[in-house]
């Protein structure tokens, strides 16, 4: 359930990047699997760190659980945007 | 064949097969014979049980060994008086079995699921006793002397027979029935024993019961091993107890099995008793008279003159537990039992007990251990009431989508519902044909493929409407609509059946029938929908039926949509990020109320003859304090589930839920369900044959949570590897992250709503599934066509016109689909309404996601590609630094039309040819084009004109200045069907010349 909660955390915080300029690497996709992945990450070392469950269960999930995944979604994104400007100036320069 | 003839052809079969189809659904009254509508459970009233099989020695179960033990209870279900038996394996080791008309559980689990292992021993020679020795013929303490421990008059408990049990050594014997060691978990504190489905041969298998039913040992908990060849056989301590109480320990060294008896028989002995009598196989009887012989001796042998004769006894037992311990009268018999005519077992037996195991015998052993793992009750009145509900939110459904084809569609419509009443009958005759079970899922599925149906023909009739816009006849509209059309009719069909044929592979019984029922509605959909319709408008175009556009629906001054999609995708992103938001939230703080399926319990519907509220049955059920062995069930939770009077709070239907139940309890009517059952009677008063009763194992919920799982990620993994081979790699990613939008927003909805997800639910999520995707590649299948008409445009103008030309059609067959789901809320029953509840978001937000979701993703990912970088660029500069919604002006309004409407002609020059590539002269102008695309020159490059390929074969283009692929700019598309049916042709007619 915890890995749920993660995803559509992830997903959830995807859908905003529309209001940032295309920059990320691998554009809007990049951003979805960065989005996802991190949130995932994040969500199990803090649910391992807190709770030393990697994935909690039905019964442990609550609302704290699902806000595991915001700084992974985030962090995830900003990398991928990161990545992507670098790469984009890097074109850009060559031309 | 020409159209006309071809048109001729399809009707008269269509005609041949209406008249077939109602020859078996009506039949003709005193010659031909309806055929029936085989029924399931859920309609027709019944019990169904689900069985998980093991062996005895711990090695994982064959599919020899499941075959066999199915065609045993086969065998066995037949003396049950019942028709339609279903048994049926899956999983690789369950098997299910549904009994339909079979109103007593416990009886059909006492004929079907039991092993069956029958067992003879020396009784005096055979039991331990406190000492760790046997027995022998004078320790009545330990053998009960004459009453031979029949109903457990000397057994001791469970927790001292593991321990006696625990200490013998290994033996191993000729004959035993169990060729393994036994693991158990025991409390020596409360001197309890752990072991929820028996004493299992492995470790693993014991830890694997525990985790299943929940159980937390306590700590000081051991595990003991009875090593091989010492056996607990379970007694009761009076004959209508089912739950053993006490325990013999045996030496496992038996001297016969059920094997070796033949021809069982129920009967009566001399004084009208009930009996089972039966003879010998080979050498069985002489063993009999032996053994007895033996008895006999030892009996007279240890029998003092003129005292109560010390008789000696044999025992029987039917998987682990003792059935009958008769002595043997050593004055009667002294050189033992003669069995030349059989023998008999007799005492202890009620003639339905004798006939039971008459019946068990005779159908032999089952090879395999069963663990009931979920047992469902249905009533006979209620799944009446169900069928009923179905068929009536089935024609409302129908009503609906017909109406409606008919305001919007006039002419095209009345063909349409023609169309579909076809269907229906089709459908129907195939599913008494086949014949399939229909169920309640399955009438669910079988609803919906009336929304699936629809939308075939609301595609064509969209594409007939938009080509007799652009001024064609009646006639040739018709035709082209068909012909640009029936590619997006098939993708999106195959995507629909290949997600129910997934399911119908990968999940469990109830949604195999939706599965089952789906999946042949795609086929005869699709034969009805396209094939039936074209013909009949094919020939009706040529009359003056449909002369005029207005018959075809078309009106003059037509508004297009011209909304900018693309532009305002942001806000439409930005609404389901908050939805997605709200159902994170959601799930964290409220969780998702996963029903029995999921995680095991007891449910029961129940009608009472005076109404009550609520609280005073969930009051009632309280001061009950049920139990089972010795654990608290736990507070039921109460619904109620009948009508309501206006200002009352009292109602007459109810749904009473357990969350956890002890494996004991499981599909029987075990002692708390007989309590609470005779409470509510004696009450409230229940209407007859309404008790329904459904009752999951733990290990049964897992596995349709597990198959559930498996079954999407296969579906996702198949479509989206269809869609990448049938439309480019880059359209299948926005499509499955737009299925995981609308799978997630679903999730999210239940959360919030805290309705209870089923197996039907999952049904509902796959259904979801193929209808978004479905929806979907109809979206994608105009981009696509778009794509190749406008080689000037930025993709979010391509887009944008294509979703202002289908967005009419999407909305048409979101509400053909919606109708029957609304239909299906209103009017079915508790089951159907949780399914339509699933459908209903699924839908809604499977059409909102093709257009806002999917098609956003795919332009902001296709923009990044450098054609349409150049291009947007070059358009922005065009218009003074913006790009306009919509391609009306300028360069990128520019159109070609890609499809050549000639035939295919083969020659140097020709066109599209059968390897893909294009025309030189076509190329050239492709080139032309795209110069307004090129990037800027490197001052280092020369310059260059545009390339000419050699005729024969297209080079890659090494142009700077246009260096865009013909592939960057043209979709590959279904033409290659085309040109395979161009290339099929006879080599006078792909000259064009008469033949």
């Amino acid at each position: 359930m915890g890995m749920l909660a993660w995803v559509i955390m992830g997903l959830a915080l995807w859908h905003y990047t529309i209001w940032l300029p295309d920059r990320f690497w691998g554009g809007i996709v990049g951003a979805f699997l960065a989005s996802i992945a991190g949130a995932i990450v994040t969500g199990v070392l803090i649910s391992t760190a807190a709770h030393g469950t990697a994935i909690p269960g039905r019964h442990a999930t609550h609302l704290a659980t699902v806000l595991y995944a915001v700084p992974g979604a985030l962090l995830g994104m900003a990398l991928i945007y990161a990545i992507g400007a670098t790469r984009e100036r890097t074109a850009s320069a060559e031309l | 064949m020409s159209d006309r003839v071809r048109h001729i052809f399809v009707i008269t079969l269509v005609t041949a097969l209406v008249l077939v189809s109602l020859l078996v659904c009506v039949g003709i009254p005193g010659v031909v014979k309806a055929e029936k509508t085989r029924l399931g459970l859920d309609l027709k009233g019944g019990v169904e049980l689900v069985y998980e099989a093991r062996t005895t020695s711990g090695k994982p179960v064959n599919s020899t060994q499941l075959n066999d033990a199915i065609n045993i209870m086969r065998t066995r279900s037949n003396t049950l008086g019942v028709s339609g038996v279903i048994i049926t394996a899956y999983g690789g080791n369950q098997i299910s079995v549904s009994l339909p008309d079979v109103q007593n559980t416990a009886r059909a689990e006492k004929v079907v699921g039991v092993t069956g292992q029958l067992f003879f021993y020396d009784w005096e020679n055979s039991v331990i006793g406190a000492d760790g020795k046997i027995a022998g013929p004078n320790a009545p303490t330990v053998t009960c002397g004459n009453s031979g421990g029949t109903f457990a008059a000397c057994g001791i408990s469970y927790y001292d027979a593991v321990i006696r049990g625990a200490k013998q050594p290994e033996h191993s014997y000729p004959v035993m029935s169990n060729p393994a060691p036994s693991f158990y978990y025991v409390d020596d504190k409360t001197k309890t024993v752990y072991a929820p489905n028996g004493p299992e041969p492995t470790k693993a298998f014991l830890d694997a019961d525990i985790l299943q039913h929940h159980i937390r040992l306590p700590s000081g908990t051991r595990l003991v091993e009875v090593k091989q060849g010492t056996v607990l056989i379970a007694a009761t301590s009076a004959p209508e107890v089912v739950v053993p109480n006490d325990y013999y320990v045996l030496r496992d060294d038996a001297v016969l099995t059920g094997s070796d008896i033949s021809n069982p028989q129920s009967t009566t002995d001399p004084t009208q008793g009930p009996v089972v009598s039966f003879g010998f196989k080979g050498n069985g009887a002489s063993v009999f008279q032996r053994i007895t012989g033996i008895l006999a001796a030892r009996g007279h042998a240890n029998s003092i003159a003129g005292a109560t004769p010390n008789l000696q006894h044999f025992a029987v037992t039917l998987d682990g537990q003792l059935v009958v311990v008769p002595s043997i009268n050593f004055q009667q018999y002294p050189t033992g039992i003669p069995s030349g005519n059989g023998s008999e077992i007799s005492g202890g037996f009620t003639f339905a007990t004798a006939n039971q195991l008459a019946n068990v015998l005779a159908s032999g052993a089952l090879p395999v251990k069963l663990h009931e793992i979920s047992s469902r009750l249905v009533s006979a009145t209620l799944g009446h009431q169900a069928l009923n509900q179905g068929l009536i939110a089935g024609l409302v459904g129908l009503a609906l989508v017909a109406l409606f084809l008919l305001v919007f569609y006039r002419v095209l419509g009345v063909i349409a519902v023609s169309a579909l009443a076809i269907y229906a009958l089709y459908f129907y005759a195939l599913i008494k044909l086949i014949p399939v079970t229909l169920t309640l899922p399955g009438i669910a599925g079988l609803i919906l493929t009336i929304g699936v149906a629809a939308d075939a023909n609301v595609v064509i009739f969209e594409r007939v409407k938009e080509e007799s816009r652009a001024g064609r006849s009646p006639l040739n509209a018709i035709t082209a609509g068909y012909r640009r059309g029936f590619s997006a009719i098939v993708d999106a069909n195959v995507v629909t059946f290949m997600a129910a044929f997934i399911l119908f592979i990968l999940s469990q019984s109830d949604v195999q029938g939706f599965a089952l029922t789906l999946g042949m509605g795609v086929l005869v959909s699709l034969f009805t929908a396209v094939a039936a319709t074209r013909a009949i408008l094919g020939t009706l175009g040529r009359t003056r039926v449909i002369r005029a556009p207005s018959a075809l629906g078309v009106t003059k001054g037509r508004r297009r949509w011209t909304f900018d999609f693309m532009g305002r995708s942001r806000w439409f992103f930005s609404l389901s990020g908050t939805i997605l938001l709200v159902g994170a939230i959601a799930i964290g703080a409220r969780g998702v109320n996963f029903g029995i399926d999921f995680v095991s319990g007891t449910q029961i519907q129940v009608a009472l003859k005076r109404t009550a509220t609520v609280g005073e049955i969930q009051s009632a059920i309280s001061s009950l304090h049920l139990k089972s062995q010795g654990q608290s069930i736990g507070v039921p939770v109460v619904q109620g589930t009948g009508t309501t009077a206006k200002g009352s709070k009292k109602t007459d239907s109810f749904q009473i839920s357990t969350k956890t139940l002890p494996s004991a309890e499981i599909g029987s009517l075990g002692s708390s369900v007989k309590t609470l059952y005779g409470m509510l009677d004696h009450r409230w008063g229940i209407v007859p044959n309404s008790f329904n009763q459904n009752s999951v194992g733990p290990s049964f919920g897992r596995t349709v949570a597990d198959s559930a799982a498996v079954a999407i990620i296969a579906s996702l993994l198949a479509i989206a590897a269809y869609i990448a081979l049938r439309f480019q790699w880059k359209y299948a990613v926005p499509v499955m992250i737009a299925l995981m939008h609308d799978l997630l927003i679903t999730a999210g909805v239940y959360a919030l709503t805290g309705r209870q997800v089923t197996a039907s639910t999952v049904a509902a999520l796959l259904t979801i599934l193929g209808y978004s995707m479905y929806d979907t590649i109809i979206v994608f299948d105009r981009v696509r066509e778009n794509v190749a008409k406008m080689q000037n445009a930025a993709f979010s103008q391509i887009v944008n016109r294509s979703m202002s030309e289908v967005l009419t059609r999407s909305l048409a067959t979101s509400l053909c689909t919606l109708l029957p789901i609304l239909a299906l809320l209103f009017f079915g029953g508790s089951t159907l309404k949780d399914f339509a509840f699933a459908l209903l978001v699924g839908v809604a937000s499977g059409a909102y996601s093709s257009i806002f979701i999917a098609s956003p993703v795919l332009t902001h990912w296709k923009e990044r590609e450098p054609v349409y970088r150049r291009r947007r660029a070059r358009i922005a500069a065009e218009y003074g630094g913006m790009v306009p919604a919509y391609a009306t002006a300028g360069a990128a309004a520019r159109e070609v039309d890609p499809v050549p409407r000639r035939k295919p002609r083969r020659g140097l020059t020709d066109a599209v040819r059968p390897d893909g590539t294009i025309a030189a002269g076509e190329f050239r102008e492709l080139v032309q084009g795209l110069h307004a695309d090129a990037p800027p020159r490197r001052a280092s490059e020369p310059a260059a004109g545009p390339v000419v390929p050699e005729p024969a074969r297209v080079e890659p283009v090494r142009d700077p200045t246009a260096d865009a692929l013909p592939e960057d700019v043209v979709m590959p598309d279904d033409r290659s069907a085309q040109r395979a049916r161009g290339a099929s042709k006879s080599r006078n007619r792909r000259r064009g010349r008469p033949r």
